[in-house]
């Protein structure tokens, strides 16, 4: 820049517009005022295009869909006070899923679309769209989180433990909200076909569900599929939330750290792996 | 008018009117005899491009693949103490329909990317059979889906369902999808071209996920609370369902397979006229 500069002014005359333009001092916009912008370009539309909607529609279907064809079959081998109690943690999860995994899209329309490639050429810091898109997903699941609480109160659930505990559980869920958010982000940064990307995050979830401890107790699972089943982190969330929501009965077991450790040990390990990488697909130029 | 009639530059591409290469008039752009040459380009093209799409690969096969073995392991049993038969010959249609379903959004993803591309509207001006496009993707959906259902079959083989009723009955249970996808292919197709959204390929799987839950191929009728189960018996998933399964278990067909049949022929009669519309104002304006 300041050998360009120099060599403008070596020269006579017909350029001194462009060298006060180059030389005039450039304005410093706020990082803060920039993320906020680009916030509410993400979260602003989320009301008309449908996704707050699809948010709750998502929460109500799970809620409607594991609970009411599953109660009768399976209510009895869950062995706390009632299938609701049981399924909450799983309904929960899918209602958060599938308001992070939305965000996929969004990722992958400003990738396709040339948008990041513009952001990349403007004052803006590196991180400040990814910090938006991380606000936006955090607003998606606040809405996600707050379907299924009103879903899960419906069929009969219940928080049983003290007002903390609440807490800790809504907590919890935006966390893997949030770190669900990031994957989706992550995945739809890098994706050329923005459609897609929402089901291939979203079928997967539906397997891994039904194939968790959410469903039934890890016991009534084939043998072989029970190491699986109980060490999948659908499983170990569920475990964490189960504990923190409480029950009338002892089945939900207790909030300790060998609960709750590997949840977090999930949610930690997981951001370990995606932080770095998404440090490397930022800096890559598109 | 011929551009040879006017002074053309020498080293221009075309120098007299024979260099064109002659057109083949025999009928008009509109004749019966233009639409089977014309539709069967057109399905090539489309099949093309499916098989070349991995989305159609993943959500018509590996999804419900890993989805019906996950049910059988998790659901298998349960149903089958309850029924006293083996859960797959209800699991297997199921999933057989829901991969019918899931892969109608490849084409629905299709036509909305060709339309906003601008080939819908350059294929209606050049000297194509008006009726090719529609036929042509009806033609290939219903392709897809014999493909996808007899490769769903195998699998189901291989898990262990079996043909009680012969021959004629296992093909006429190949039959049952076939009719029942390219039905919901039209109703999604015709969807897609008033409702140009991402968000739709989202409704989809919405949709698809709540008759998934709420079909008797999941849990069986009686399992169900009352006020829900003429919902599920009639909804038209449970009736193909059913269907299917007398073909190969044994048990009532002809009122299920009308069921279907009405189902079908319903939704079909529904978008005829919505979706030449939408076709030809999709193909009009870009």
């Amino acid at each position: 820049m300041s050998m360009g500069v120099a060599r403008e002014q070596a020269r006579p005359a017909t350029d001194v517009v462009v060298t006060t333009a180059l030389a005039a001092a450039r304005p410093k916009p706020s990082t803060f005022g920039q993320w906020w912008i680009l916030t509410t370009r993400l979260v602003a539309p989320t009301l008309r295009n449908g996704e707050v909607l699809f948010a709750v529609i998502a929460s109500v279907v799970f809620t409607a869909g594991w609970f009411i064809p599953l109660n009768h079959i399976m209510g009895a081998t869950s062995g706390m006070s009632s299938y609701a109690q049981y399924l909450m943690p799983l309904i929960a999860l899918q209602g958060i899923a599938f308001a992070s995994v939305t965000g996929a899209l969004r990722a992958a329309t400003d990738s396709v679309k040339g948008v990041n490639r513009r952001f990349q050429s403007m004052p803006i810091g590196p991180l400040t769209p990814l910090a938006a898109r991380m606000s936006a997903g955090v607003h998606r699941c606040v809405v996600g989180t707050a379907a299924a609480l009103v879903s899960g109160h419906v069929i009969g659930f219940r928080f049983y433990r003290d007002l903390e505990y609440t807490v800790g559980f809504c907590v919890l869920l935006l966390l893997i909200g949030v770190v669900l958010s990031f994957l989706a982000d992550l995945l739809g940064t890098n994706s050329k076909n923005p459609e897609a990307t929402t089901q291939w995050l979203l079928l997967p979830q539906l397997i891994f569900g039904l194939l968790s401890v959410g469903i039934q107790p890890v016991e009534r699972f084939p043998g072989w599929t029970q190491p699986i089943v109980r060490n999948q982190p659908i499983s170990q969330f569920v475990y964490a939330l189960r504990a923190l929501a409480g029950d009338t009965t002892s089945a939900a077991g207790s909030v300790t750290w060998s609960v709750v450790g590997p949840s977090l040990a999930w949610l930690v390990g997981a951001m370990a792996i995606m932080v770095p990488l998404s440090v490397i697909v930022l800096r890559r130029r598109t | 008018m011929s551009v040879a009639d006017e002074q053309t530059k020498p080293g221009s591409a075309v120098l007299r009117d024979e260099a064109f290469p002659i057109v083949d008039r025999r009928f008009g752009e509109n004749s019966p005899r233009a639409l089977g040459p014309h539709t069967w380009l057109q399905t090539q093209r489309l099949l093309i491009r499916l098989v070349r799409d991995p989305m159609t690969f993943f959500f018509g096969l590996v999804f419900p693949i890993f989805f019906l073995v996950v049910v059988d392991i998790v659901l298998g049993d349960t149903i089958s103490s309850v029924t006293g038969h083996n859960a797959l010959y209800g699991s297997v249609p199921m999933v057989t329909l829901i991969g019918a379903m899931n892969g109608a959004t490849v084409g629905a993803v299709g036509i909305i990317t060709e339309r906003s591309d601008g080939l819908l509207a350059r294929l209606w001006v050049v000297p194509v059979h008006r009726a090719s496009g529609l036929l042509a993707r009806i033609n290939a959906e219903a392709v897809r889906v014999v493909i996808n259902s007899f490769f769903l079959l195998c699998v189901g083989l291989l898990l262990g369902l079996r043909f009680e009723q012969g021959v004629l009955a296992s093909l006429a249970w190949l039959c049952v999808p076939v009719v029942f996808g390219v039905a919901f292919a039209s109703l999604v197709l015709t969807v897609a071209l008033y409702w140009p959204s991402t968000t739709l390929v989202d409704a989809i799987v919405t949709l698809n996920s709540l008759v998934l839950f709420f079909c008797t191929g999941f849990v069986p009728l009686d399992q169900y609370p009352q006020w829900i189960q003429p919902v599920v018996e009639h909804q038209p998933l449970s009736s193909a369902i059913e269907a299917m399964r007398g073909l190969s278990l044994g048990g009532p067909v002809l009122g299920p397979a009308l069921g279907t049949l009405l189902w079908s022929g319903g939704i079909a009669v529904a978008c005829v006229i919505p979706m030449v519309l939408g076709y030809r104002r999709a193909s009009m304006r870009g």
